[in-house]
Formats: structure tokens, C-alpha cells, sequence
């Protein structure tokens, strides 16, 4: 048997250790975190059969990246140091897009509506990943790394590295990172705000690694201590039920489609929540209604930091 | 797919089953508390702001309840340790079939058909005695 250099596979038994821990830890009070047995069963089977989901797209995701890196404009050597800091830096931005999109149009949001799902955020809802990756095609946002010429195992090696580098930011039993690692890296108490439901919120902080990328691009929103975050999806699942998990974004494309067909582009390319007749939430709308609230209320006594 | 593969794959779902007994064990006896009004309001006030509530009946079980605001009823279902909140036409709400001291409300959506609520008596009897309308 080969020795594994898939990043992933290599971190899964600290995977595994590391959710025990901090499981045993929380029970005797050392830590803050918060489990509940059927939400833990669902993020782990679907980051089990995650793992499963890439294949029946393998063979034409391999190829198109071998058909790019055949095309290539440079030739990027694996071995030198230059060329991992490089695709370090350009595959956390292709990510940062990759997770926008993901958000902010529903074909994608289908996939990976699956990662925020749960109302708990703790290491296993890390593992809570989507089945429908790969049929939905993102993957190919990462092609044009191959087409400047890093080579197609560099890639995966470096989409790995992130994937591994987001687990542990998955928790409540850390609080803050010191102040300069906050202000450049993606950590549990920037990523707490990306799972939460809270209107404000809502479509921050898109990073894997840097956070900086949010910083750029207008996305970046600090935990607030007067706003906990409340986890989960706008509309919470009703359901345990697996395959409703994996598969209920898609279902309700496909039952909005037959019904409306002639907004069929709306309802797969429109933010999550679009309707014809905007009676459904948007992030949008979920954010205007909570700004005019704000607006409403009496202005509370001021509390700034001296 | 290798043998290699699969056997990754069986160690990992031996692993799963084993962190999810570590869960059921360690989180045993720390069930929830029963949803009385006061935690009602205050998550139905954090789920629907922009809602007046006119009324409100608890599920018997604790597990849920249903709030009357116009012409929507507000569901609050307990799910794992935590609540689904949806609205419902009130119509559609109260002519929600009720069996065995069970209603089911439809919420026809895929992520989440059904809220199931332990309601003895349906529809719920107003505060002065009558069905609500
Ligand atoms: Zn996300
Ligand atoms: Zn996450």
C-alpha cells in the first residue's frame, strides 16, 4: 500500500482524536462546545460519503486539468519553494471566489448549503461536507491554476492543505487568535460568523486561510460580543432524514422549475431565496428588514471602546 | 476504487460509529429542557421580528408550540436541541389534521415536510374558550 500524500487523508485520524477530545472535554466542563447525537451522525456520514462523491466526475476533473496544464502559459517546477507560496496564495483566492458563489447563486448554494446545515458548530460540523460537489461543477474554477502551468497534483495537494487548515477553525472552545493572526488568517471566531444565521451576519467571510481576501473584497464582518451567533440555515431542516440533507436545495430547484419554467435561469442562478415575486428570504431582504429594525429602535447608549 | 480504498473507507465508518456512541454517551441525560412560554416568545421573537403574536399554545410534550400573529400561525418545532421555526397560512394551520393527540402541519418543503406537535385538542381553543378562527 502507497503512502498516502492526500493532506485529507492524512489528517483523518487527528481528525477523529480531535473530535473525541473535544467531545470528552466539553462533558467535563474544560471547554466550550456543544454536541447533540443525531446532529453528529449526519455531519459525519456526510463527510464520510463525501469522500465518495468526487468519483463519478474523477475521470472527466482529472482530465480537463491535464488537458489545461498541457496547454499551459508557464511551467511551474513542484520543487521549488517560489511555486508553493505561489499557488498558496492563488488557490486561497480561487477559494475565497469558489465560496462566494457558492453563497451568493443558488446552483452552487445547493451543494454547499450541506456544510451549514447544522445549528451546532463544532468539529464534526466540519466534516459535514457536501455530496454534490463535484456534479455541481466547481471544481472547474480551479482549472485556470493548471492552465498558468502549477501542475494538476500541486493543486489537489494545496486544495488539501486548506480543506485541513479549515477544520480546526470549526469551534467554540476558542475564543480569539491574537490580534495579528485574526487581522491575516482565517480563525474560529471569523468562521463562527460565517456559519451564523444572524442577518448581519449573513454572506461574510468567505476565506479559507487568509482572511485578508474578505478584507479586500468587502466581505470581512467581525464577531460582534453584544451578537452571539445563532447557527445554521435561515430556514432551519425539519429533518434528520439524510437524503433530505444531502439533497433538499436541489429538490426545491427542481420542484420551482416544474412549476415556474419559464424562470427557470432565476431559480438556478438567482441568490438563494429569489422568487418571481420576492415572497421568499434573500439575504438581501433578510438584512434590509433588519437594518430598518435597527432604525427603528431607540439609539441605545453608546459603549466604544476609550 | 482499490482495496486500499475500501479499506480506508470501512476503518472510517467504524470510526464514525464510534464518535457517534462517544456523542450519544457523553451528552446523555443533558436532554433539552421542555419549551415553556417564556423561551417560546423569546424564539419567536428572535425567528419572526416583524410579527405581532395575538396568541400562543405549547405543544403538551414541550417539544414546540404555535403562534397565532394575523393571518399567519408561527410553528416552532424542536429538532435535535434545537427549534425549526416556519410560518403558516393560519387557514392551513388550523385545518391541520390531528390524530392520537398529534397535529401535522404541512410545510411542504423538502429539508422540511411536516411539523408533528403534540396538541391533544386541534384547532387550539382560544382564551375565551372558543376555536380560534
Ligand atoms: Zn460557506
Ligand atoms: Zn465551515
Amino acid at each position: 500500500m502507497k503512502i498516502p500524500t492526500d493532506p485529507v487523508t492524512l489528517a483523518t485520524p487527528f481528525f477523529i482524536l480531535s473530535v473525541i477530545l473535544e467531545i470528552v472535554l466539553a462533558r467535563f466542563g474544560k471547554l466550550k462546545a456543544r454536541y447533540e447525537t443525531k446532529d453528529t451522525a449526519v455531519s459525519l456520514s456526510m463527510g464520510l460519503v463525501s469522500t465518495l462523491s468526487g468519483l463519478p466526475i474523477a475521470g472527466l476533473s482529472f482530465a480537463a486539468a491535464i488537458w489545461c496544464y498541457h496547454h499551459r502559459l508557464f511551467t511551474i517546477p513542484m520543487t521549488a519553494v517560489w511555486a508553493w507560496v505561489l499557488v498558496f496564495f492563488a488557490e486561497d483566492l480561487t477559494y475565497y471566489w469558489f465560496h462566494r458563489l457558492s453563497h451568493e447563486r443558488r446552483a452552487w448554494w445547493a451543494a454547499h448549503v450541506n456544510h451549514h446545515s447544522s445549528q451546532h458548530y463544532n468539529l464534526s460540523t466540519a466534516l459535514r461536507q457536501t455530496w454534490t460537489g463535484g456534479v455541481a461543477g466547481t471544481w472547474a474554477l480551479w482549472l485556470p491554476l493548471s492552465l498558468l502551468g502549477f501542475p494538476p497534483a500541486m493543486v489537489a495537494i494545496e486544495k488539501g492543505v486548506s480543506l485541513v487548515y479549515q477544520y480546526w477553525i470549526h469551534t467554540e472552545a476558542i475564543g480569539r487568535m491574537p490580534r495579528w493572526f485574526e487581522a491575516v488568517f482565517n480563525t474560529p471566531s471569523h468562521h463562527r460568523v460565517h456559519h451564523a444565521r444572524n442577518p448581519r451576519y449573513l454572506d461574510k467571510n468567505y476565506a479559507g486561510i487568509l482572511i485578508v481576501w474578505d478584507r479586500l473584497f468587502g466581505t470581512f464582518q467581525p464577531e460582534l460580543d453584544e451578537e452571539a451567533p445563532r447557527y445554521g440555515l435561515v430556514h432551519n431542516l425539519g429533518t434528520f432524514n439524510l437524503l433530505r440533507v444531502a439533497f433538499h436545495e436541489w429538490i426545491g430547484i427542481a420542484q420551482d422549475i416544474v412549476r415556474e419554467p419559464r424562470h427557470t435561469l432565476g431559480w438556478l442562478f438567482g441568490p438563494p431565496g429569489w422568487s418571481p415575486d420576492g415572497s421568499r428570504d434573500t439575504s438581501a431582504t433578510l438584512k434590509t428588514a433588519w437594518l430598518a429594525r435597527q432604525e427603528a429602535k431607540p439609539a441605545p447608549v453608546k459603549r466604544e471602546a476609550a | 476504487m482499490n482495496i486500499g480504498n475500501l479499506i480506508q473507507l470501512a476503518v472510517s465508518a467504524v470510526a464514525v460509529a464510534l464518535l457517534v456512541g462517544m456523542a450519544a454517551l457523553m451528552t446523555r441525560g443533558r436532554a433539552a429542557p421542555p419549551l415553556d412560554e417564556a423561551a417560546a416568545r423569546r424564539l419567536l421573537a428572535e425567528e419572526f421580528p416583524d410579527d405581532r403574536l395575538e396568541s400562543l399554545w405549547l405543544a403538551a410534550d414541550g417539544r414546540g408550540g404555535v403562534a397565532r400573529a394575523g393571518k399567519w400561525a408561527l410553528v416552532l418545532m424542536r429538532i435535535g436541541d434545537g427549534y425549526l421555526a416556519r410560518r403558516v397560512v393560519w387557514r392551513e394551520a388550523q385545518a391541520a389534521q390531528s390524530r392520537g393527540g398529534r397535529v401535522t402541519i404541512a410545510l411542504r418543503e423538502p429539508g422540511a415536510p411536516r411539523a408533528v406537535l403534540a396538541f391533544a385538542a386541534w384547532p387550539p381553543p382560544t382564551a375565551k374558550g372558543e376555536a380560534a378562527t
